[in-house]
């Protein structure tokens, strides 16, 4: 735990380092919010790499692939091919349209007051149920791996994000990101050698070892979503969920122009696709070297898996290796999670800041030195706000908030999105009918289901995608009929096609 | 951000009518790109869902249909990434330069 601690801090005392020297280059609005969309494409893909891994991903994919096989692989896939959405059709219009926020992109196309205000709730939604279990799982995660208690481990998590975005905005917020993704990656390409190693370089040896301990059961889908539509309700969340994360999609503003923005999605194809497919060969491998009773005993829901692994890998319990291996890997989980969390918070204090006080209260009449600081004090209060809703959330189930955030994303975020770039009819009626159709149902649903009433359960799925979606896009297009003919609004269109598609903004 | 231009309505229409072309020529390679995936991954998933045992189906020793068809979609979304950043670069980015070019020239004072 001492070598956890140790590797940790230094980890630690480098995002300080670069929060340091972020906040030196961090005076204008465009430095706070979009690093002065100065990235290159690489240093972009690194960090939405950084970004969209979650701990979820870096722990929990490697444990569902442990404990139920098949199920865990296909969770680690579709965010991966969620990425081919965002690079079709997502990434360069983002680019083209919008400067800090999801909101910037429907303001510019519908103009309206209305319509910003949705946009704002679907992003202060989406971000605070990812948030929430987020520092909930920060808390578990830094007990169980320094010894601290819950409370203060959310308060530590907590004040590193908000010392990061507040100090350094998106650059700060992006080193870390970076760092974050290359000490995931390495750690990640470090223990597949190892695990090829033990096997002959034959990862086939790995499903013979599973089936023979487990059964071929274990490698046949189902054992984690029994219901076939939930199976259908992942794939869609994910594949169209990503495209509505705004925490995800502000990092396109981070780099000067579409190219960049497409050759970026290229690189965390790669990068983050990589490590996917790694947790499935890094599950086996626990299942069959660890054991499901060892990864069980250490948590039920799998998510010491990697450590484990990473312990078993450097030598064992008690050995300097395998010690090293476990802290190593145990504080690459901290770092994800911190990466993460100041990305949530970011792009939430620019829905507060930029788009709620600067652009709906204020009209846009607010001085450049003034809104960063507004964006500061922001990042502040919604961090305060974290830690406290994180430290309220210990004991209680939060895991339906991940479904919800994804699924609000997916069945609210996206039908806004993708019909404001590319439906000329749509208006501000359908933003308000999609968000809030989206919106309600993804709720709703996601609250009578499984995830939260448990047996009681008045519906049968735990994630409610599959039905949501079609009802957010539903919403969308009702809202647009029934609003009637915006002639204004249509003819605008083409003024906003030729900004989306090269960047020339016409007016 | 985009620059801001004045130009006359005639030229502002040669741009628009560049960027209908645009979209027309990213909805030729779009199209069918987004259908692939979509069909390969979702496909996938209903099959997890309805087709448990075919997803059992070995094919290399204790592999079986299921992992080799996850395999496959992850080659799949890194091959349609590659030749999307060609098509893109060879096709979309012309057109839309030639739109950019249009409006920029057509702004500047004769």
């Amino acid at each position: 735990m001492n070598l956890t601690l140790g590797i940790f801090i230094i980890i630690l005392l480098i995002t300080l380092a670069i929060t340091y020297w972020a906040a030196k280059r961090t005076s204008t609005t465009a430095d706070f919010y979009a690093a002065d969309s100065a990235l290159t494409a690489a240093q972009n893909g690194f960090a939405l790499a950084g970004d969209w891994c979650s701990a979820a991903a870096f722990l929990g994919f490697t444990g569902l692939t442990a404990l139920y096989g098949m199920d865990g692989a296909f969770y680690a896939l579709g965010p991966l091919v969620a990425f081919c959405t965002v690079l079709f059709l997502i990434a360069e219009p983002m680019r083209n349209t919008g400067k800090y926020t999801l909101g910037d992109i429907i303001r510019s196309r519908m103009q309206t007051r209305t319509s910003l205000l949705a946009a704002i709730a679907g992003t202060v939604v989406v971000n605070f149920a990812y948030l929430m279990p987020q520092m909930a799982g920060a808390g578990v995660l830094v007990r169980l791996l320094t010894g601290i208690s819950y409370d203060w481990a959310v308060i530590f998590v907590g004040v590193s994000m908000i010392v990061y975005v507040a100090f350094g905005g998106m650059l700060a917020t992006t080193w870390v990101q970076i760092v974050k993704a290359v000490l995931m990656l390495s750690a990640g390409a470090i223990i597949l050698l190892m695990i090829l190693s033990l096997v002959h370089f034959n990862p086939l040896t790995l499903f013979a070892a599973a089936e023979q301990k487990y059964g071929a059961k274990y490698l046949l889908p189902g054992n984690y979503l029994k219901n076939p539509f939930d199976q259908i309700s992942l794939g869609l969340g994910y594949t169209l969920g990503l495209a509505g994360l705004p925490h995800v999609m502000t990092r396109f503003y981070t780099v000067p122009d579409a190219k960049t923005a497409r050759r970026s999605v290229v690189w965390v194809m790669f990068l983050a696709g990589a490590f996917f497919a790694g947790t499935t060969l890094f599950g086996l491998a626990a299942a069959d070297f660890v054991g499901q009773d060892v990864i069980r005993a250490a948590d039920k829901g799998g998510n010491l898996t990697l450590p484990l692994l990473a312990q078993y890998l450097g030598g064992g319990k008690g050995t300097f290796g395998g010690d090293l291996m476990l802290g190593f890997v145990a504080a690459v989980a901290v770092a994800t999670i911190l990466a993460v969390v100041s990305a949530l918070t970011l792009s939430t204090s620019g829905a507060i800041a930029h788009d709620f006080y600067v652009n709906w209260v204020k009209r846009g009449q607010v001085e450049g030195k003034r809104e960063v600081w507004l964006a500061r004090i922001a990042a502040v209060a919604i961090g305060a706000l974290a830690i406290a809703l994180g430290i309220l959330a210990q004991g209680v189930n939060v895991a339906v908030l991940v479904i919800l955030a994804i699924c609000v994303a997916a069945s609210a975020n996206f039908p806004v999105l993708i019909l404001s770039l590319f439906w000329r009819r749509f208006n501000t009626g359908g933003v308000v009918g999609g968000m809030t159709v989206g919106l309600v149902s993804s709720v709703v649903l996601a609250m009578i289901g499984p995830a939260m009433r448990g047996a009681e359960a008045l519906w049968p799925l735990v994630n409610p995608t599959v039905v949501s979606l079609p009802l957010g896009f539903l919403g969308a297009v009702l809202g647009t009929l029934m609003w009637g003919r915006d002639a204004e609004n249509e003819q605008r269109f083409d003024a906003f096609l030729l900004q989306v598609h090269t960047g020339v903004a016409s007016e | 951000m985009g620059k801001h231009l004045d130009r006359n309505e005639a030229s502002l229409e040669a741009a628009h009518l560049s960027v209908r072309r645009l979209i027309a020529e990213k909805l030729r390679y779009l199209v069918p790109m987004t259908m692939i995936f979509m069909v390969s991954y979702i496909g996938l998933t209903a099959l997890a869902g309805f087709a448990r045992e075919l997803m059992g189906t070995r094919v290399v020793g204790s592999l079986n249909l299921g992992f080799v068809l996850i395999a496959f979609n992850y080659l799949l979304s890194w091959v349609l990434a590659i030749t999307y950043g060609r098509i893109a670069a060879d096709k979309f980015d012309p057109l839309a330069a030639k739109a950019a070019m249009e409006t920029t020239e057509l702004g500047k004072p004769r």
